[in-house]
Parts: structure tokens; C-alpha cells; sequence
């Protein structure tokens, strides 16, 4: 095997670290919460004083989605473990999973086992998780071991009756226990959602998470895809790559490029997941990263999905999506499957197509319409009508399929005609 | 951490199942198969890139692509989510490219995994390498909810990941047909079912989330969708997995995949010039065509008495003016199955047909319907589509209890307000599409019509004299047939009225299969539809 990894190309080394690294959130979001006032010190001050000053606390990060939240509080957590070793266990619950009660507490119990190498049953009920959980609670207070509860999608618990969150905050609110209840979410009115009970217990600190400023950007960019000169890469690889970095990154298309890119998509999450793909279009034989890497993970990432979806298309649906366009502009609204066949026939009597097919051929390719959703049913209730007599509405504006009917290859040129009228 | 058992579930055994376990008892249980960590890998011949290019023509770029985000060995990645048409070659490619990498993978597809429990126990059961000797059909963990199949998950993949990471310190796979690399890749096929599940307002999140709630880099999650990824309306934010286009075959490619593996590649290359363009304006999905294809080249091989030869200018001239007149009427049942009489019975009958060219919407000579009906069920058809319909305020004057119907009315001058008002109204009947009836009704009609069969049986076998038997005979089963209708999606049942509080049915056929219906039983149909 050590000879395999001799044989292996620096490029592709490179290609490993660089991907490895791209996907490892800990090593993006570290050099991001180096400075003081980053989110970084102020979440790792709070929670070290409540470690330290047996008291009991809450917070909320807010953020979008990708903008590092999990990941700054997974640093300020490893690195307090590191710390303060015996005073704190993490329980870990996440909203998609333990919305509901009874299973959020039966995780919280079987987490708290899992902690403490206690036996845990599978058929507790709810009233025994939760007084195991009041129990615990008031055992780590008295041992001076706080219990970080850290709520991942912190808006799906504060749906329904909210069970959950009033009897952790009321647990905390007794003297003898030592808890920290951070909740997660990217919803910034999160705390809106809260009853009142729950919020009257709940501390009002929050942390926001915003994207960071151009420069830093920038400057995290470079450092994210610069290959490290002491690795085990050969040295003058490294500087080359290092070399042609700088330059694409000084460039000006470059910044266009990415101008464009963060327009839409602005969080670090989202950065990341473009610099990714652009690392793996990256040509092995070549070994460096180029601009046109960045240009074909932008454009893959900028599709126009309904054009896409038109061009497709077989002639025949075009003709169909051609008539709905025509019934909408007579002020049809509604209009179904036979509707859309009596227009089709009209347009074979006036202008003598070539395309004129049976009916049962005109429905097969109405569904397939249905299948790609560039139509869709008006209601959903309607089970109990064929297919054929639902009503249907067109999901796509007549600009879109007027574009998209001018590039497709040989679009029959009446179809232009008749979207023109 | 306490050991989980899955709990012994008690069966009731029925006489039958004891009766055939003492005999196995006797013997030695076979040994159930027990799977190893090399299934999780494609276990054929490993592929070479050269082949899997040439056996998908067109879609080069798009296995550059895939090879490319799934990365060299051992390197963590985003997911993927690979969408496209249907028939586009999505799974295959998916699947055959895992197979040249040699990396170990679960696949599962949302068709057959039909619900959220399903489809988590057949991921782990493929994970666990284990199964109950048993019950070789039952899951090994009992998982429903995403809480437990995460926890159950983290702990498989954690095991498998612990196998492959010993493996691969031992000899070079390939010798022993072990997959290679640390990584398990999880791909998820058909993913545009989950949106009509019930539950599917959390499970599609709790997919796309997978990554981030699993959060162990040597996962890597591959999806597979029919539909563009637009139609996953979500209202969470969730990390959307790098895409990757299958689009479309263009006719090029469409000619490539045809010619491959045909034994007289000349005659199928001429037959697919004369054919491939009026198809493709039709559909370009490779299932149909293919379908359509196949019986559409023994019509045109049919004149060449010698299938090897490979045509010249004169011989393709007049295979073309042969076939000519099939391609249009062919066009007109580009998806249709047909049944094995129907197919004897054409052939029979090629002499016969006469058509010209360009007529659209020929009626073919399938005046009969291709599947068997007992008499009583198509009675039962023609009422259900009578009732739908007419309306109910009809039935006294068409089904006069003399039997004669009569539904002349005094013709008026029309006058252009009530052809305006008729147009209206027929636009408002497409529009509305049939109606709802009552059971009391449809067995009304039943009873009408088919005592009008069994007197038109009288006139013509008067002689006979068993005659009041037939009657009862028709009448007997006919709710039992009514309810084998409605399963046959023939007729509909509707949710019951809330004013009645009895079920509402809908007839579901079209005119065209009443009136072959009909025509089978010699039923003057037309005569008893309204038209306004």
C-alpha cells in the first residue's frame, strides 16, 4: 500500500485535501471566529460562565441556513470539553426528529444513559423519562455538572403545545440544577412562536449569525484553497498551485463571477458547497485549479429548470401547452383534458398540421406534462374524476414557454405563430 | 449501553403452517444466507471506463461528471441529487459507474419502499448483514420513526465503515472481490414519490437534512429524481444537493442505442431513417419507442425473404412505400399493449387492410375489446355509462316499460341563441365530465335493459323454452360484479352524499369502450344516449 500512495499524483493529493477540507465544517468556520466580537468568544463567554458560575441559562443562534451556526457550537463546545472535562454533558436533539414529545424525552433519557453507562429501557413511558430527566437534573446539579442541552431546529419544538421546552426551562428555574438550553434555528422570529409561559422562562439572548463582510470573504477564500507548503505535497507543487490561485483570485472575471454567485446564494454553507464543486471539475492532468472550473460549477448551478424541462419536450406536448396558452387567453380559466383536445382540433381543422394524433396518444403525452409538472391539477381533492376531466392549470408563463418554444430545434413554426397572436 | 433485542413476536399458527413445520422440523433448517460485507459492492465484473462510455451513447458528459463529485477514493462529498426525464438512463448509469469504482453502496428506490417504515428497514437490513434465520422475511429492527432510523443507522454505518477500514489495510481488493475505499454511499432512487406520501412534509426534509443530521463525512448520499429539483417545495432551509442534468436523448443518440445489438445493422439503420423522425415528434423516451419499434420492424422485414441481406437503393425504396401506410396508423397507438389473439388475429388480416396514407385517426379493426367480460358485468358497464350520462329526469321516457324507446322530438328551426346555448352547454359537459348516481338508479337501469335483452332472446329463440332462468341468472351476482367493476377503475365510487348518506358512483370509460362494449352484445347504445 505505500507503494500505491507514491504512485499518486500530487494533483490528486491535493484534489483529497482539498475536498476533505471543503466538507469538514470545523476547519472552515475556525479561522472565521478568530477575532473577539465573533459569535465564536461571545457563545464560548456565556456558556463558560454559566459552567463556572453554577447557573442556569439560555440563548438562541439565529441564522440562515449554512451560515455556521452548528459548527461554531460544535468549536465552543470541544474546546470547553477540553476545559472543563468532568462539568458538562451535551445533549443533542434536533426539531426534524423529536418534535414529538414522547420521543424527544425518550432520547434525552437515552442520551443521559448513554452519558452515564447506566441501563436503558426501551419501554419507558413518558412520565418515567421525564422524572428520570428531573432526576438527572437535580443529581448533576448537586455534582456541579451542567447539562448542555443544545436544540437543533429549534422552530419545529415550538410548534404544537411546546411540552417540551416548558418542562426543560421549568426545570431549570429550581435551585438545584445546572443547565444551558441553546436553541438553533433560522428563523429570526423564532422567539415569537414561543407561548407565553415559555417565553416569560426564557432568557431573550440571541446570537445572529449574518454573512460575513466582502473582504473576509475573500481573504477565507484564499485561505480555504491554499495548499499547505509543509504537507506532505512536494514543495514546489504547492507553491505553483499557491501561485496560480492568487492570480485567478486577484482577477477581475473572478470577481464577477463570484459577485454573481453571492448575490443569490450568500452564506459561507452555500460558498462552500460552489468551491467544492468547482475543486472537482478541477483536471488531474493539468494539477491546477482554473477559472473555468469556477465558470462550469457557477453555470451548473444557474440552470433554468422549466427551459430545461421544455426542451425535453416531444413536439406533441408543445402543441398541447400551445392550446392551454390559447384557452387562457379566451378567458378559459379552467380548463381540462377534452377542452384542451377540442382546441387541438380546431387548430388541425384551420391550418392542416401534420401533427394529428388519437386521442389516447394526445393523453399519454398529458401526463407526461403532469410528470414534469408544467401542469398541475387545480385541486387535490379531485380522486374520484379520470384523469381526463380534472381540471388543470399550466405552471409556466407564456414568456417562458415563448423562450423556450424559440430554442427548441425544429419547433414547428406554426406553434411561434400561434404564441404570437 | 443495555443490549437492544428485537421483541419475539408470537405467531398464531394456522393448521396448515404446523402442519408443514413438523415435516421441516425433521430435517435440517437450510441455511439461511447470510450476507457479507461484499455485498454492499456490485458483485459482477468489475467494468472498465472505455465500456461503460460505450454502453450509455450520449451521455459521456454526464458519467464524467458523476465520477467527477463522487471523487477519487476515500473522499467525503456533498450529496448529489441526478434528475432527468423518465427512461433517461439515470438509475443505470448510477449504478453501472458505482460498479466500475468498486465502492460499496445501498440502494434503495421509493417505488418499492412505499412508506417511511419500509423504506428505513430495508436500508438497515441491508446494512446489518444479518437476518433472522427465522423469519427470513421480516426486518431485522422494527424501525418507524426518523429518530430511531438515525440512531440505528449511525450505529450500521458505524460498523460497516469499522469492516471496510480493516479490509482495506489487507490485501488489494480486487483480488478478492471486496469493495474498495472507506466510504458507503447511500442512494435513494424514485425520490419524486415521497411527495405523495402522507408523511411527506417531514420525510422529505429529514432526507435532504440526512447529511447534516448524520453528520459522519464517510457517507456520501445520492439522489435520484424523475423531476426537476424545483418541485420540492420546501419551506425549511436545507443545504440543496449539487445537481446533475440528465437531459433528454437527442435522435442522434436515440439511432445509436437502437443499432446497438442488432444483427442486420444496415436493414435496421435504413428502417430507423424512415421511422425515427415521426416518432420522435411524438415521444423521445426510449421505453415507448422501443416498444413501438419492435413490431413495427417484422412489418417492414416482412417483404425480404432473406433477413441478412443488406439493402440496396431499389430494395429500401420499396420496403419504405410498404411500411408507409403502417407508420401513420402506428403513430395513433404508440402505446398500446396488445393482447395475444389480437396480435394472431392481425396477421390474419394483413391482406385485407386497405388504407391510404395520411388518414389520422383511422378506426382500426379492433371493434372487439381485448379482454374478457362475463355478460352481466358488460350490461352492468353499459347501464353505469347510461347513467352517467343522461340525465336522471330521462330515464322514464328512455326505458319505457314496453321496452320501446322513442326519442324523436319536433325538430324547430334552430335559433342562434340556443346554438349558443348549446354550445355552451356541451362545453360545460366536457368541463364537467360525467355524472354521479345512485345505486337504486344503475340497478334500475340494469333491470331495464337487461330485460329488454331477454326479450329480444325470446323473438329470436321462441322455440326454446327455458327462458326465466336466464334472468335470475343475470341478476344474481350483480353486486359482486359491480364491486369488481369499481377495482377494475371502470366504474368509480365517489364519497357518499351528505344529504342521502348513500355512495355515489361514476362511470370511468371512455365512449369508445362503451360502444365496443355495446357492439359485443349487439346493444343499440346510441339509440339510448342524450344528445342535446
Amino acid at each position: 500500500m505505500g507503494r500505491e500512495k507514491e504512485k499518486e499524483k500530487p494533483s490528486e493529493k491535493a484534489l483529497n485535501l482539498l475536498r476533505s477540507r471543503l466538507s469538514d465544517p470545523n476547519f472552515i468556520f475556525r479561522p472565521l471566529s478568530d477575532s473577539p466580537d465573533s459569535n465564536y468568544s461571545k457563545l464560548k463567554f456565556i456558556i463558560s460562565t454559566s459552567v463556572t458560575e453554577a447557573c442556569n441559562n439560555s440563548i438562541l443562534l439565529l441564522g440562515p441556513h449554512g451560515s455556521g451556526k452548528v459548527a461554531v457550537l460544535e468549536l465552543v463546545l470541544s474546546d470547553l470539553l477540553q476545559q472543563y472535562p468532568e462539568a458538562i454533558s451535551v445533549i443533542r436533539l434536533n426539531g426534524l426528529l423529536h418534535s414529538d414529545d414522547n420521543c424527544a424525552l425518550k432520547e434525552i433519557a437515552r442520551q443521559l444513559c448513554m452519558e452515564h453507562q447506566l441501563l436503558f429501557s426501551k419501554v419507558a413511558s413518558f412520565d418515567d423519562n421525564s422524572q428520570f430527566m428531573i432526576a438527572m437534573l437535580r443529581e448533576c446539579g448537586l455534582a456541579h455538572k451542567t447539562i448542555i442541552f443544545v436544540l437543533d431546529e429549534f422552530d419545529f419544538f415550538a410548534q404544537g403545545k411546546q411540552r417540551l421546552l416548558y418542562s426543560l426551562l421549568d426545570a431549570m428555574q429550581s435551585v438545584n440544577s445546572q443547565a444551558v438550553v441553546i436553541g438553533v434555528s433560522c428563523r429570526l422570529d423564532v422567539d415569537q412562536l414561543l407561548e407565553k409561559r415559555v417565553r416569560s422562562r426564557f432568557s431573550h439572548r440571541k446570537l445572529l449569525f449574518l454573512s460575513p463582510s466582502k473582504e473576509d470573504t475573500e481573504r477565507f477564500m484564499e485561505h480555504i484553497l491554499s495548499l499547505p507548503m509543509d504537507s506532505s505535497l512536494p514543495h514546489n507543487y504547492a507553491a505553483e498551485f499557491n501561485g496560480r490561485l492568487k492570480k485567478i483570485l486577484s482577477d477581475e472575471r473572478f470577481k464577477e463571477l463570484i459577485d454573481t454567485y453571492l448575490s443569490f446564494n450568500f452564506t459561507i454553507g452555500h460558498l462552500v458547497r460552489f468551491l467544492f464543486q468547482a475543486v472537482s471539475y478541477m483536471d488531474l492532468n493539468a494539477g491546477f485549479l482554473s477559472l473555468g472550473n469556477l465558470k462550469t460549477a457557477l453555470s451548473s448551478n444557474q440552470r433554468q429548470l422549466k427551459l430545461e424541462s421544455i426542451r425535453d419536450c416531444s413536439v406533441l406536448e408543445l402543441y398541447m401547452m400551445v392550446c392551454m396558452k390559447r384557452l387562457e387567453v379566451k378567458e378559459q380559466t379552467s380548463y381540462n383534458f377534452y377542452s384542451v383536445m377540442t382546441e387541438y382540433k380546431s387548430i388541425h381543422d384551420s391550418f392542416q398540421t401534420s401533427d394529428y394524433y388519437a386521442a389516447n396518444v394526445c393523453l399519454r403525452a398529458f401526463e407526461h406534462l403532469l410528470q414534469c409538472q408544467l401542469i398541475s391539477f387545480i385541486d387535490n381533492k379531485g380522486h374520484n374524476q379520470s384523469v381526463e376531466f380534472r381540471p388543470v392549470k399550466l405552471l409556466i408563463s407564456s414568456a417562458e414557454l415563448h423562450q423556450g418554444l424559440k430554442s427548441y430545434q425544429q419547433c414547428p413554426a406554426i406553434l411561434l405563430k400561434l404564441m404570437d397572436r | 449501553m443495555a443490549t437492544e433485542e428485537s421483541p419475539q413476536v408470537t405467531r398464531r399458527a394456522t393448521r396448515s403452517y404446523s402442519a408443514s413445520n413438523t415435516a421441516i422440523e425433521s430435517t435440517n433448517p437450510p441455511e439461511s444466507y447470510k450476507p457479507t460485507i461484499n455485498d454492499l459492492g456490485f458483485r459482477q465484473q468489475p467494468l472498465r471506463l472505455e465500456d461503460l462510455f460505450s454502453s450509455f451513447p450520449g451521455r459521456r458528459s454526464q458519467i464524467l461528471e458523476l465520477l467527477r463529485l463522487l471523487g477519487p477514493l476515500n473522499s467525503p462529498m456533498f450529496p448529489i441529487l441526478v434528475y432527468g426525464g423518465p427512461s433517461t438512463g439515470k438509475t443505470s448509469v448510477t449504478l453501472q459507474v458505482f460498479r466500475h469504482l468498486n465502492r460499496p453502496f445501498i440502494y434503495s428506490s421509493c417505488i418499492t419502499c412505499y412508506s417511511p417504515r419500509i423504506l428505513f428497514e430495508s436500508i438497515l437490513n441491508q446494512l446489518f448483514h444479518r437476518k433472522d434465520s427465522g423469519h427470513s422475511y421480516s426486518s431485522l429492527k422494527r424501525c418507524e420513526r426518523p429518530s430511531d432510523f438515525v440512531n440505528y443507522l449511525r450505529e450500521a454505518l458505524e460498523n460497516v465503515i469499522t469492516n471496510l477500514k480493516g479490509n482495506s489495510g489487507k490485501v488489494s481488493s480486487k483480488m478478492s472481490g471486496r469493495p474498495d475505499g472507506t466510504m458507503v454511499y447511500l442512494v435513494f432512487d424514485n425520490l419524486e414519490c415521497v411527495r405523495d406520501w402522507d408523511k411527506s412534509s417531514t420525510i422529505l426534509p429529514f432526507l435532504f437534512n440526512l447529511n447534516d443530521i448524520l453528520k459522519m463525512p464517510e457517507v456520501g448520499l445520492i439522489f435520484i429524481s424523475n423531476t426537476s429539483p424545483d418541485t420540492y417545495y420546501l419551506n425549511i432551509g436545507y443545504a440543496e444537493p449539487i445537481p446533475l442534468y440528465f437531459p433528454d436523448y437527442t435522435e442522434d443518440d436515440l439511432r445509436h442505442i437502437f443499432m446497438a445489438n442488432q444483427t442486420n445493422s444496415r436493414l435496421y439503420a435504413s428502417f430507423l431513417d424512415v421511422v425515427l423522425r415521426p416518432f420522435c415528434r411524438v415521444t423521445r423516451q426510449v421505453d415507448e419507442l422501443a416498444a413501438a419499434f419492435s413490431s413495427l420492424f417484422k412489418k417492414y422485414s416482412e417483404p425480404l425473404s432473406d433477413k441478412e441481406v443488406a439493402p440496396n437503393e431499389e430494395m429500401k425504396r420499396r420496403l419504405f412505400s410498404h411500411i408507409r401506410p403502417h407508420i401513420a396508423s402506428a403513430l395513433n397507438e404508440t402505446f398500446q399493449v396488445r393482447s395475444q389473439p389480437l396480435l394472431k388475429a392481425e396477421t390474419n388480416q394483413e391482406t385485407k387492410k386497405t388504407n391510404s396514407s395520411r388518414m389520422p385517426g383511422v378506426r382500426e379493426d379492433f371493434d372487439k375489446i381485448d379482454f374478457h367480460m362475463s355478460t352481466s358485468a358488460k350490461y352492468l358497464l353499459i347501464s353505469a355509462f347510461l347513467a352517467s350520462r343522461n340525465p336522471a329526469t330521462l330515464d322514464a321516457s328512455l326505458f319505457d316499460s314496453t321496452g320501446v324507446s322513442d326519442s324523436h322530438k319536433r325538430k324547430r328551426k334552430a335559433s342562434e341563441k340556443s346554438m349558443d346555448q348549446k354550445e355552451m352547454a356541451e362545453q360545460e359537459l366536457l368541463m364537467k365530465g360525467p355524472g354521479t348516481f345512485p345505486l337504486e338508479r344503475l340497478l334500475a337501469i340494469f333491470q331495464c335493459i337487461t330485460s329488454l335483452a331477454e326479450d329480444s332472446l325470446d323473438e329470436e329463440e321462441s322455440h326454446e323454452l327455458t327462458v326465466e332462468g336466464g334472468s335470475r341468472g343475470l341478476m344474481s351476482d350483480v353486486l359482486l360484479q359491480l364491486s369488481s367493476l369499481c377495482n377494475a377503475n371502470f366504474i368509480i365510487k365517489g364519497g357518499s352524499c351528505p344529504l342521502e348518506g348513500s355512495t355515489r358512483y361514476r362511470t370511468a370509460v371512455s365512449e369508445d369502450l362503451a360502444l365496443k362494449v355495446a357492439r359485443s352484445l349487439k346493444f343499440p347504445l346510441s339509440k339510448y344516449l342524450y344528445r342535446r
